[in-house]
């Protein structure tokens, strides 16, 4: 199912790249060349997600979103940008930003934010039971239980939030770096593999004894959780 | 005007008003002083003459005034006029009728005996029988003893002002040198040489201050410079091999006909761009946190916490390399002012670097320590340790301790903790562990350049 996406971005290359590769999911996709014309464009609200670049000519990405959120736009942006350290990704999140990719990153990276973020606006539309299933997985986030086929599942606090934070992208990829920064909230990169075998640990407590896997690795991207 | 010059006018200038302000003092105490004590012999001879008058009459009078003439030092003057202001006895020639009016006044008269008319304060009175009585003195020695005062006084002032036109100048060729000094320095410098150093006159004065101040400046700089150089030259060399590995690796991709190889050679490309954007990070990171541009983001947290999260994190990694992590949280928050992320993110490294180089000893342990004012966090492994002599190449940028590059990372892991301390005023430590390695980051509970703003 198609969304709008608006898509503020100076480098002509980039523009195209990311344009295309959206539009071949499905999304339809505007344009807009700085910040002026961003800022715009994004005002008329009709937009499911908005990508921004942050360094932009005319007027800045932050200034944009800045300007945007004053006038009770309430659209989720997700920000590109080449700077990479840890206070500017902060500095970007606390201006009310939804999302901060730092360039370069892969498109899978990419996709899986968007598809992250636009499945936020959906929940928050549309409020669904609050348990949550994925095949014979459920999960009660009051009680913080997990059951998998009936079978009560015993996890550490943190494998839990990791599996919570699964479920709720389920069928999505989920990115090693999405998970460092919505599960244990760090915005740096940890260098060595530290995500991997957190998540290999859940999948032995989920997975073992189950003929079916739920949780899956895919090549070059992530993982995702899926019946 | 050339500033050897203006000092020393300045201090000429300054000699010549103070020796002034001193002169003018005793120039107006003495001429007080003269001018008051004529004024009362005056007084006193007046008082006497019309006391005679009034007790003993005309006749006493001019007896007395005779004694004046005769008995009195010489520059008395005193005289009686008839009615139409002839003198009729007394030692002044030629006085002038039309001065003549009660009360006391500065005139000019002539004695009797004396070529000139002299300067002379007197009393006229205009006794009640139509005479006239004259008395007073000559402004003579006390106003002499003034005027050679007054010339004596200008010569001192010319003195004073050459003196000081002297001092100020051998002051000011002395200042003009030891400035000289400085300013040599200054000019090498900005003609791209900072081998330069102001010399010291040993004496520690004020210059000496300066000068110090100004060498260690440089010696700082020209320490950064090194580094900098240093850290070009490395940046250049480290990320050559991974460009060219990926370089190859592009090209094998390109060339090969089978689609399994070239995915797997195009998953190395994209391996190897990573690395080096992880690489151009944290060098990145490490200039940021040295230029302090962190500090608007620092906020209250407990860093017993946030070791606690470190270490459940690193938990299964470090499992899975043969390790334990051990650590005992604190009973007590250990509140810190600082950075969060980037402090999380030098523990991390730490612990990373105990995981990476210390598993095999078995245990990696890790403590939080407080004592109100500075805080340590430490990360303890058992593994091989560090040699004492190699322990400032292993915080060097790039600075890997195994030649081989077998292992992982760019050698940024500790460069970058220590920037994260620099950011927070604190340190970081490496100490012998015996046997192992400790790696300790020692905070102040906040930075004391950091204003009140956020308390």
């Amino acid at each position: 199912m198609g969304r709008k996406i608006l898509l503020v971005e100076d480098d002509a290359e980039t523009a195209a790249y990311l344009s295309k590769g959206l539009t071949q999911e499905g999304h339809s996709v505007e344009q807009a060349g700085n910040g002026q014309d961003g800022l715009f464009r994004a005002t008329d609200g009709s937009f499911d997600l908005i990508i921004l670049d942050r360094m932009l000519p005319a007027l800045d990405g932050l200034s944009v979103l800045k300007a945007l959120r004053a006038a009770r736009i309430e659209t989720p942006v997700l920000i590109l940008s080449a700077l990479a350290s840890v206070g500017d990704r902060i500095e970007g999140l606390e201006q009310g930003s939804d999302d901060y990719l730092v360039k370069p990153f892969s498109f899978a990276e990419l996709l899986a934010r968007v598809n992250a973020l636009l499945r936020r606006r959906e929940a928050r539309i549309d409020p669904a039971d609050h348990r949550l299933t994925v095949g014979d997985l459920e999960i009660d986030p009051l009680s913080r239980t997990v059951k998998r086929d009936g079978k009560k599942l015993d996890l550490k606090p943190r494998e839990y939030l990791l599996l919570e934070y699964f479920a709720r992208n389920e069928g999505r990829v989920v990115t090693r770096t999405m998970l460092l920064e919505q599960v244990w909230d760090y915005h740096f990169d940890p260098g060595t593999n530290v995500i991997d075998v957190h998540v290999s640990r859940l999948r032995r407590k989920l997975d073992d004894g189950f003929e079916k896997p739920l949780l899956h690795t895919v090549r070059g991207a992530g993982y995702m959780l899926a019946a | 005007m050339p500033t050897t010059l203006r000092i020393a006018l300045l201090a000429g200038l300054l000699a010549l008003l103070s020796n002034l302000a001193v002169i003018g003092f005793i120039y107006w105490r003495t001429h007080d002083e003269a001018v008051s004590q004529m004024r009362q012999q005056v007084v006193e001879q007046d008082k006497v003459l019309t006391d005679v008058f009034r007790s003993g009459g005309e006749r006493a009078l001019s007896d007395a005034v005779q004694d004046t003439i005769a008995y009195a030092d010489p520059l008395a003057v005193v005289a009686l006029l008839d009615t139409k202001g002839k003198e009729r006895i007394g030692n002044v020639e030629g006085m002038s009728q039309t001065h003549l009016s009660e009360g006391p006044r500065t005139t000019f008269l002539r004695l009797r005996g004396q070529p000139t008319p002299r300067r002379a304060v007197v009393i006229i009175h205009h006794l009640h029988n139509g005479q006239w009585l004259i008395s007073g003195r000559i402004a003579g020695e006390g106003l002499a003893i003034k005027e050679t005062l007054e010339r004596s006084l200008i010569v001192a002032l010319a003195l004073a002002l050459m003196l000081g036109l002297a001092c100020g100048a051998v002051l000011a060729r002395y200042v003009g040198l030891r400035i000289g000094n400085i300013a040599a320095v200054a000019s090498r410098i900005s003609r791209h040489d900072l081998s330069g150093r102001v010399p010291l006159s040993g004496s520690g004065d004020a210059f000496d201050r300066l000068s110090q101040q100004i060498n260690a400046m440089l010696d700082r700089i020209s320490g950064l410079m090194d580094e900098l150089r240093m850290l070009t030259d490395s940046l250049a060399h480290d990320l050559r091999s991974p460009v060219s590995r990926l370089r190859a690796a592009a090209h094998a991709a390109a060339e090969t006909p089978d689609p399994r190889e070239q995915e797997e050679l195009l998953g190395s490309v994209i391996r190897q761009a990573d690395s080096l954007m992880r690489i151009l990070t944290s060098v990145l990171e490490i200039s940021r946190s040295e230029a302090l541009t962190g500090r608007k983001q620092f906020s209250w947290f407990d860093l017993g916490e946030l070791a606690d999260e470190l270490c459940e994190m690193y938990e299964p990694v470090a499992e899975e390399a043969g390790a334990a992590i051990k650590y005992d949280r604190p009973k007590r928050p250990v509140p810190l002012y600082g950075h969060r992320q980037l402090l999380a993110q030098a523990v991390s490294n730490l612990i990373e670097n105990a995981v990476r180089y210390g598993a095999s000893g078995g245990e990696i342990r890790i403590d939080v320590s407080s004592n109100g004012k500075d805080m340590r966090i430490d990360v303890a492994d058992r593994g091989p340790g560090i040699p004492a002599e190699l322990r400032a190449e292993a915080l060097r940028r790039f600075g890997r301790l195994d030649s081989s590059r077998s292992k992982e990372g760019a050698g940024l892991g500790l460069a970058l903790a220590e920037a994260i301390a620099h950011l927070h005023e604190g340190h970081l430590v490496l100490e012998d562990n015996e046997p192992g390695l400790r790696t300790a980051l020692d905070l102040p509970l906040r930075p004391e350049n950091e204003d009140a703003r956020a308390a």
